[in-house]
């Protein structure tokens, strides 16, 4: 048995292809670096609220839906999460003469439990806010659902955390909810709005 | 229906939405159409005790939602706490899918009920552990529209909704018609309505519906008291806790098959006083002295052809043939909403059922006069017997022959009493004395031969104290006017006289004694008026006035009264912009005389009030007051329609339900393009559950346009733009398809 070995005849390729070749390739890096980055100022752009009547102004994120509504200040909620729509929601309430903030956190901890399945305190802190003044906050937990009775909703846990600071006689709530799986991802996002937050 | 769907905005790639609407039963007719909203709208009501850490049912009813926010109407009987019925708790089980038992859901509160009428409005308050609801997250539920139950007519065909067991039965209904109209004091010919539809004893508090689908009438019966036969009592929790379900237990009562409706238009003032959220707090006197209780008693039965007012115009023996009113008169003594009766019929010894009352509630006073009739509808010749039971036991009979023709008979009839004016003419209500000396009595007579023998009976608080005897000496027809003159003065009270022909009764009549002389009208009630405050006390000493702000903490209606004895029947009714919707009708408990009687209305709406004071449903005494703009909210009393837009959401590749993701419903002002995230473009909301189900919580207006965004993280953004229903569709589904990216 006899074998024949050869080689396959060079491929012989003229400078002008090889200068195409490599601006392709970094065509594509480019292209990539422009996509990831096109992404990354997606996912990071932002909002801007401004409620001058409140004195409150706020950077967030972009496409998460802002609520005047309710009695809070304002609410912005991310409807594109599977899942809880991760929630960060401003409020402010009157404080009393002898009102300490952890009065206004247990008094919001007494109306939670009305409402709210399996409401859970589960921590206070010091909080520094990003102009160096004191605040306080509050982590909880509760259990959420979908309030139609006609669907087979899931219930899901979702983490909580109050950042409560009190100023010239009003307190100001910041609040994060998020569903718990997550819960560590959204306070990145949360940190960012507080550092953003005027009032 | 759909007028345009745009494709994606961002890619051609983006899937397509694909919307199959629900095709309404055109053919079967309104009902028809209507009969799946009425179906989901009936709701299983569990009353239930705590005990220990359990709940146990107690007692269980069907109801129907009457409005979006949860407002349910059912029978009182089962949910007001009772010996029988000793819950607690009210336990709202949902209709989730019209093939299975429903689940339950929410907790409940009594708003409003009237034993008698056996009606009562619940509204969920609570999920289903008893955590509170807050104001505006309860879901948009869906529920019926109320109609007129007195444009009913016999024969008219009815549907009745229900549940056919203790929820362990899907919702179920019946189809019958409306057999007749049995008649009482409370509403003259249409107290009840009677139905050949079979209607299963756990149906009762359910709904009857007209052809337009609308809610005419309850079921209603009541369980005899304290009966646990086992044919109406199901053994349903070890509630003595000896570890076994058995006879030891203590049963649930179901009731037997119903054949009575209440009419919706006996509970519209409760109805009304539920939808506005008003609650009328009544500050009555201290109890005066009163009759101790008795067991029940009925007695002096007598038939008569017609009635005027709730007394009878004359009695009878016997009826000529195509006889088309006949009342059953009878007398009444320590009756209560506890008790039980019930009115059988024979005809010829075959039970009639058209014309009998089964089991049912008491919703009279405590004694008195009471009658059961029918105006207007064939009594078939026969002999008749009725026979009355009350609380299970046989009370009274009495008999008639309807047939052959009218009779000359002597007799009287029509008795109306009054005082005389000056030139000698009866004046008056007919029903109403104020103190004085002397009564006067006017009556008919007819077919009155010279020589016969004639007597008048005055009767005061049951006790016979005048008595004439006569000879007929005047013409035979015409009218005549008889007095009385007791020793003393008339005292205030009740008052009876009897007219016998030839020692039978021929015609008899009630009036009460109260007040004193007034123009016309006896002056019981005086110095009506209303006062806003913030406490009774307040209200006492603060100063009457016709016009107030809006957004006041409580109108208050003061009167005094004089002259008025315990027993007499009296009713004050609550008006908002000329409709009723409070109506507090009890035997006066007060003292004879007295001042500042208190109802407070807590936070009343803008309206135009009015306050109406009546003995023996005689409207004596009324005031009136505006409050902000004098007119109720326009969409206080609304009930608004639209369509129910529910679907599914797929994931594209998989064809299986995305679980958890958002659907934006955007207002007709915009379009998905113009949708910048913000609240105030949203009208609805909804997520879907574990299968990609989803369905939003408030009903679309018809003839709008909407638009639907879906932004789902893994998923390319999906719109669906200007699509609208018109109002042949209750209800939509959409099917919308998700593409990875």
């Amino acid at each position: 048995m006899a074998f024949e070995t050869g080689r396959s005849p060079a491929i012989q390729i003229t400078p002008r292809q090889r200068w195409s070749i490599a601006f392709s390739h970094l065509l594509i890096v480019v292209v990539l670096l422009l996509g990831v980055n096109q992404r990354d100022s997606l996912l990071n752009q932002t909002s801007v609220y401004t409620n001058i009547s409140a004195g409150v102004s706020a950077s967030y994120p972009a496409r998460w839906l802002l609520d005047e509504s309710a009695d809070n200040v304002f609410r912005i909620r991310d409807m594109s999460h599977l899942g809880f729509k991760t929630t960060i929601e401003v409020r402010s309430l009157p404080v009393g003469v002898d009102g300490a903030e952890r009065n206004l956190l247990d008094h919001l901890s007494l109306q939670r439990s009305q409402v709210l399945i399996d409401y859970s305190v589960l921590g206070y802190d010091n909080f520094r806010m990003p102009d160096d003044s004191h605040a306080i906050s509050m982590a909880y937990t509760f259990v959420s659902r979908d309030a139609s009775p006609f669907l087979e909703g899931v219930s899901s846990i979702v983490n909580g955390l109050d950042i409560l600071t009190i100023r010239r006689g009003q307190a100001l709530v910041a609040s994060l909810r998020a569903e718990s799986s997550i819960y560590r991802r959204e306070l990145a996002t949360f940190r960012r709005f507080i550092e953003n937050l005027e009032f | 229906m759909i007028t345009r769907v745009l494709g994606p905005l961002r890619s051609a790639l983006v899937a397509s939405i694909l919307l199959t609407l629900a095709q309404p039963a055109a053919a079967q007719g309104n009902l028809d159409r209507g009969l799946e909203r009425i179906m989901r709208a009936t709701v299983f009501v569990y009353q239930a005790a705590t005990e220990g850490n359990s709940l146990n049912v107690t007692c269980v009813n069907t109801g129907v939602l009457i409005s979006a926010d949860g407002l349910i109407i059912t029978k009182a009987n089962g949910i007001l706490p009772s010996q029988q019925c000793a819950g607690d708790t009210l336990i709202v089980s949902l209709n989730v899918d019209l093939e299975e038992p429903p689940i339950p859901k929410y907790r409940a509160d009594i708003v409003s009920a009237d034993a008698g009428l056996d009606i009562a409005l619940i509204r969920i308050a609570r999920e289903l552990d008893g955590r509170l609801i807050a104001q505006g997250e309860l879901p948009v539920l869906p529920f019926v529209s109320v109609g007129d139950s007195n444009g009913v007519s016999i024969d008219d065909n009815i549907i009745v909704v229900g549940y056919s067991d203790i929820g362990n039965a899907p919702v179920a209904f019946t189809r019958g018609t409306v057999t007749a109209f049995l008649a009482e004091p409370l509403a003259d010919s249409r107290t009840w309505f009677k139905t050949r539809a079979e209607i299963p004893g756990t149906m009762a508090g359910g709904g009857a519906y007209n052809t337009a689908g609308e809610l005419i009438g309850i079921p209603t019966s009541a369980p005899l008291a304290g009966s646990a036969a086992a044919s109406n009592c199901r053994y349903l929790n070890d509630t003595n806790n000896d570890g076994l379900v058995n006879n030891s237990d203590r049963c649930v009562p179901t009731g037997d098959f119903i054949s009575t409706l209440r009419p919706i238009a006996l509970a519209q003032h409760l109805i009304r006083g539920a939808r506005l959220g008003l609650q009328v707090e009544v500050s009555a006197p201290a109890r005066g002295s009163y009759p101790q209780q008795s067991p029940p008693a009925v007695s002096r039965m007598f038939i008569s052809p017609s009635v005027r007012g709730a007394v009878p115009s004359t009695v009878v023996g016997s009826l000529p043939a195509n006889t088309r009113n006949l009342y059953l008169f009878f007398d009444y003594d320590n009756f209560s909403a506890d008790t039980v009766y019930e009115l059988r019929v024979r005809r010829d010894g075959i039970p009639d059922t058209t014309f009998s009352l089964p089991p049912v509630r008491w919703s009279g006073g405590e004694r008195g006069l009471w009658f059961i009739g029918a105006r207007e509808q064939a009594w078939a010749n026969g002999a008749y017997e009725f026979t009355l039971l009350v609380n299970g036991a046989a009370a009274s009979s009495q008999k008639i022959i309807i047939g052959g023709g009218p009779a000359d008979r002597a007799h009287f009839s029509d008795i109306v009493f009054g005082t005389l004016d000056h030139a000698g003419n009866l004046i008056g209500n007919g029903s109403i004395l104020p103190l004085g000396n002397i009564a006067y009595a006017r009556f008919l007579h007819a077919n009155m031969s010279v020589g016969t023998t004639w007597s008048a009976i005055w009767y005061y608080a049951g006790v016979e104290f005048a008595r004439t005897s006569e000879r007929w000496a005047e013409e035979a027809f015409g009218s005549m006017v008889i007095s009385v003159d007791p020793a003393g003065d008339l005292l205030p009270g009740e008052y009876r006289l009897e007219l016998y022909v030839e020692g039978a009764l021929s015609a008899t009549s009630d009036f009460y004694v109260a007040g004193v002389q007034g123009s016309p009208l006896p002056r019981v009630f005086n110095n009506l008026r209303f006062t806003s405050a913030n406490s009774l006390s307040a209200a006492r000493q603060g100063a009457a006035a016709s016009s107030y702000p809006t957004a006041i903490p409580a109108l208050y209606a003061l009167f005094d009264w004089q002259r008025i004895i315990a027993g007499t029947p009296w009713s004050a009714s609550w008006l908002v912009d000329g409709q009723e919707f409070f109506r507090y009708a009890q035997p006066w408990q007060g003292r004879d005389s007295g001042s500042d009687f208190a109802l407070a209305l807590p936070n009343p709406p803008d309206g135009n009030y009015q306050l109406n004071l009546l003995v023996n449903d005689l409207l004596l005494l009324e005031q009136s007051a505006v409050v902000g703009i004098g007119q109720l909210p326009i969409d206080r009393f609304a009930e608004f329609q639209g369509t129910i837009l529910s679907g599914k959401v797929l994931d594209a590749a998989t064809q299986q339900g995305i679980p958890s993701l958002a659907i934006v419903l955007i207002s007709e002002n915009f379009d998905a393009s113009e949708f910048v995230w913000n609240q105030e473009q949203v009208v609805a909301l909804a997520t879907t559950d574990r299968n990609g189900e989803f369905q939003f919580a408030r009903p679309l207006a018809f003839d709008t346009p909407y638009s639907v965004v879906i932004e789902a993280d893994g998923y390319i953004p999906n719109f669906a733009d200007v699509f609208r229903f018109d109002a042949n569709q209750p209800s939509a589904d959409i099917t919308i398809e998700m593409v990875r990216g």
